[in-house]
């Protein structure tokens, strides 16, 4: 009776202890065969992280996410590459030219290159991905738009493609680069897959391609696996196999790279940033953002017939309010309190990673951080303060209390928005903050129901599409379908110089256009840029070297890194760590997992032993 | 001993009103689980399109998308049809066994499901076979010998243990055995389901998932195991005053045995609803400790599709959680008439 303890009770253990054995096993042996794997051959291989937004199909008509991308510019090559700057340079086109009326691009393809499976590249492989985009409904799903100003594409000669366009367009040698760009695929391959091209999946690995790496393995949601090709044009791969990774969180990839299974992660946050820094064994480097994160204001949504649409307040149609909105965010405050310090303070629309585009108030023309202007400047266009300290629209009779809408997913979104509410409400805008998912804000953004929105873009070396969401083009119809606007801006003047800079191709003269439409959307206070986060990069030390191309600036940040291209191809090994090492510390853990399991396995016999003795008397 | 061996009339005939008995309430439960999933369908339906949305413009947002290019879109995933269409297209298609096709991975819903189906089943089915174990095993002993040393020790424990956020738990689970904390090294994987470096297939592979398995599979038991740690050491502990204990205690056997044969398994009714409960959200994973541990499982999978919202796999996936709910809960009806009489008698 004394002993409470059964031999069913031990039974339960052991099935426990049983049932966890073939893991605590499988750990215990699983060093030695990754040591085995690690040190019998001597190849090499770069682990990365896969881009954040996963990979969502092979097929590279149909996919939209920048994970695939990052595939297709390893497997897939473009008629341009891009250098360190974003400039374009050559890769299957070695050489290109442009008729007097700007309307007919000549391209000279290399001779002598071949696709994976040994069948020459010939002009005729980047002529019918072309016109099969330009052509078919669903190979232009993903691309559809770089070329819908191509009238025809054709290939005279298996060295010679010929581009001609229905309008002069000084951004053709973009359409097809790395990882933002259109790649181009073997049309022995594809040809028959034409047909029913929304149903290729595009797994048969080894893929044919060509490019630097060649994809030989892909598993979703877990890794992408590649070789090297060791004939690629453009320079040898320092590795002989690429492993790319898939973690859905990246504390989860930090601590991967910590702990070696990583070799290198592009785009950590800020706070990650910081703590690694400390960390000898990493690399750590900051790239000049591609991207901005901001503040999008709705003044007024209507469609392109001028019809009002939505639920936004009608004070915001007043060029005064926004002016004091953007007079009462300090961005620099925002840049040091909310990442780190680690980005620049925003004004142009375009990023600074492209400097060709960079544009920036000139001096006395920007917008400061002054609380008792913004008030000032209310008081005097007769917003007054009602009782609870909340100023009142005098044209609609309205309280200034607006809806900011920020992305549930996005702390950066709830750290910004926290300091907007304090210093709206400083002079008299009271905000309510709606935590929403992107697509719910997508969904309210395209009906105008919305005040103000926090919002962000990154963008390619071309600038076209990011400057065209702004144009009135991309306003609504009035039956609410089609148009892809972010802010319902809509200005004739840089309407006209959106259509002027895209016929331009002195790039010069381009960018003194683009100048001049951020300046008026600057000055429309309408896009309120904040800042632009420099892109956050890690690195192992001990294993990898050369990722980062480029010089940094005065500053220490590097220019915009084509890691998915450039990064990865000229990656070399580090001094290779000593075979001792390795020993030692692979060595290390399975000593440990040694050592465990006999622990485990005593204290299992240990307490069936005890309780054997003090059930002896209960058997007896 | 003849009473014993011989059987009379009457009890036959009163066996064979119990199986003729069970037809009907078999067929009744049966009838209750494809209402059950017929309302499930609708509602699933109802909820997932009426949700607030611009799949498209969320779908192409990394792309520079032309407004045809949209427009293109929107026909090709039916979102110009009308919802009456689109919902007789659902209900049609899911009758006929097809899930849909996945707008954000552009391939067929069931063959998702299929490729995620067996890591979430490997990560669940282990963390809750072993959370049920010890739970239980926990829970007996607990309850047995309540307000002991043991019982508190386990009792605290595992409610502290329910209490931590999972997530968190991940993560400082994580730090400390993959990243290693002082004087422990790495010992584990940081994530994902496999080393992409070591083969794919063999013994090796088998040794090398189980290595990943740990440390999902432990955040999971420990957050899990305390439900049935309670419930278990509750029933134990309502049953200890029960006249039969006392009877069996008469006749001689031992506290072992009292508590074996008699108590426990009276006690193990409300922790085999429980068990069902469990094994009807199996299938749906879970998407934290999926995320924490880049685990490819059907929860992570039902994440990315309310993202977009991608509807066709979301409507997949709740089909699946839900049958998979329905199921269960139709087994455990049916296996409660074996184990409980009294549910044979109403």
């Amino acid at each position: 009776m004394g002993t409470g303890n059964s031999r069913r009770g031990l039974a339960a253990l052991a099935v426990c202890a049983l049932s966890l054995s073939p893991v605590a096993g499988a750990a215990a042996f699983a060093a030695p065969a990754a040591a085995s794997a690690a040190s019998a051959p001597q190849e090499t291989t770069l682990r990365v992280k896969m881009s954040g937004s996963g990979v969502d199909t092979l097929n590279p008509f149909l996919a939209f996410f920048d994970g695939a991308y990052d595939i297709f510019a390893g497997i897939y090559p473009t008629l341009n590459s891009l250098d360190e700057y974003g400039k374009p340079g050559p890769y299957l086109a070695e050489s290109w030219t442009q008729s007097e009326d700007k309307l007919t691009w000549t391209f000279t393809l290399r001779d002598g290159l071949k696709w994976s499976d040994g069948t020459p590249i010939t002009a005729d492989d980047a002529a019918w991905t072309l016109n099969l985009i330009m052509t078919d409904a669903v190979a232009g799903t993903a691309n559809g738009s770089l070329v819908s100003n191509f009238e025809s594409v054709s290939a005279p000669d298996p060295t010679t493609l010929v581009v001609t366009t229905k309008e002069p367009q000084a951004n053709v040698t973009y359409v097809s680069i790395p990882r933002s760009g259109i790649p181009i695929v073997p049309k022995h391959i594809w040809e028959s897959r034409a047909k029913d091209l929304k149903d290729v999946k595009n797994d048969t690995f080894p893929i044919v391609g060509h490019g630097p790496w060649t994809l030989t393995d892909y598993k979703p949601e877990q890794y992408a696996k590649f070789d090297a090709n060791k004939d690629f044009i453009l320079g040898k791969p320092g590795f002989d196999h690429m492993i790319q990774q898939s973690f859905k969180s990246v504390d989860a990839a930090v601590a991967a790279l910590r702990s070696g299974q990583l070799d290198y992660i592009n785009g950590v946050n800020a706070t990650q940033f910081t703590a690694l820094q400390a960390d000898k064994s990493l690399l750590t480097v900051q790239e000049v953002g591609n991207g901005w994160t901001g503040l999008e204001i709705n003044h007024n949504a209507r469609t392109r017939t001028g019809k009002k649409i939505g639920t936004g307040h009608p004070a915001l149609g007043d060029p005064v309010l926004r002016h004091a909105i953007a007079l009462a965010t300090d961005r620099k405050t925002l840049v040091d309190k909310v990442i780190n310090g680690l980005g620049v303070v925003g004004s142009g629309y375009l990023p600074p990673a492209w400097p060709q585009w960079s544009w920036k108030p000139a001096a006395g023309e920007e917008t400061p951080f002054d609380l008792a202007q913004a008030n000032k400047v209310l008081d005097d266009a007769g917003y007054t303060k009602g009782a609870d300290g909340v100023r009142v629209d005098p044209k609609s009779g309205k309280p200034l209390e607006l809806r900011l809408g920020i992305h549930s997913d996005d702390a950066i979104d709830a750290g910004i928005s926290n300091y907007l509410k304090g210093w709206l409400e400083t002079v008299g805008i009271k905000l309510e903050i709606q935590t929403l998912s992107m697509s719910a804000l997508n969904s309210d953004l395209a009906k105008g129901d919305w005040d103000l929105l926090m919002d962000g873009w990154t963008t390619g070396p071309d600038p076209t599409f990011l400057l065209g969401i702004q144009t009135c083009a991309a306003l609504p119809k009035d039956d609410g379908t089609a148009g892809n606007t972010d802010s319902f801006f809509c200005d004739k003047a840089y309407d006209e110089l959106f259509t002027k800079q895209l016929t331009t191709f002195d790039q010069d003269e381009r960018a003194k256009l683009v100048g001049e439409m951020q300046s008026i959307l600057y000055k429309a206070d309408v896009n309120q840029m904040h800042f632009y986060a420099n892109t956050l990069d890690v690195a192992r030390t001990d294993t990898v070297t050369g990722l980062i191309t480029g010089k940094p600036d005065a500053q220490g940040m590097y220019p915009a890194q084509s890691y998915s291209f450039w990064g990865y191809l000229k990656a070399t090994p580090a001094t290779a760590k000593t075979a001792a090492t390795s020993a030692k510390e692979e060595g290390g853990g399975s000593l440990v997992w040694i050592g465990g399991a006999v622990l485990l396995l005593a204290l299992v016999g240990g307490v069936i032993v005890l309780k054997r003795r003090s059930g002896a008397d209960d058997r007896e | 001993m003849s009473s014993l061996t011989t059987t009379s009339p009457a009890k036959v005939k009163a066996q064979g009103v119990k199986r003729s008995d069970f037809l009907p309430y078999l067929g009744g439960k049966l009838a209750a689980a494809l209402v059950s999933f017929l309302v499930t369908l609708v509602i699933g339906f109802v909820i997932f399109s009426l949700m607030p949305a611009d799949p498209v413009r969320t779908l192409t947002r990394g792309r520079p998308t032309s407004e045809a290019q949209l427009v293109q879109i929107r026909v090709q995933l039916g979102l110009d049809d009308p919802i009456w269409e689109r919902f007789l297209t659902f209900v049609g298609n899911t009758l006929k066994g097809e899930l849909g096709y996945s707008w954000q991975f552009q391939q067929s819903v069931s063959s998702l499901v299929a490729d995620r189906i067996g890591p979430t089943l490997l990560l669940m089915g282990t963390a809750a076979a072993l959370s049920i174990a010890l739970g239980l095993w926990l829970g007996i002993r607990s309850g047995w010998r309540h307000g002991s040393l043991f019982d508190r020790i386990a009792s605290s424990t595992s409610l502290a243990l329910w209490s931590v956020p999972t997530f968190w738990l991940g993560m400082i689970l994580l730090v400390a055995f993959s990243v290693g904390v002082g004087p422990i090294p790495s010992l584990l994987p940081a994530g994902g389901m496999s080393d992409p470096s070591l083969p794919q297939e063999g013994w090796a592979h088998v040794v090398d998932v189980a290595k990943h398995l740990v440390l999902p599979c432990l955040t999971m038991v420990l957050v899990v195991f305390a439900q049935y740690v309670t419930v278990m050491r509750t029933s134990i502990i309502d049953e200890m005053g029960s006249p039969y204990l006392l009877t069996a205690r008469a006749k001689g056997l031992t506290d072992d045995a009292v508590r074996r044969r008699h108590a426990v398994p009276n006690a193990l009714l409300p922790s085999v609803t429980m068990i069902f409960m469990h094994l009807g959200i199996l299938v749906s994973g879970a998407i934290t400790v999926e995320s924490v541990y880049s685990w490819p499982g059907l929860g992570y999978l039902t994440y990315e599709a309310l993202r977009i919202p991608d509807l066709p796999l979301l409507q997949g996936t709740f089909i699946v959680f839900s049958a998979s709910v329905i199921i269960m809960n139709l087994l455990a009806d049916v296996v409660y008439r074996f184990l409980d009489p009294r549910v044979r008698a109403q």
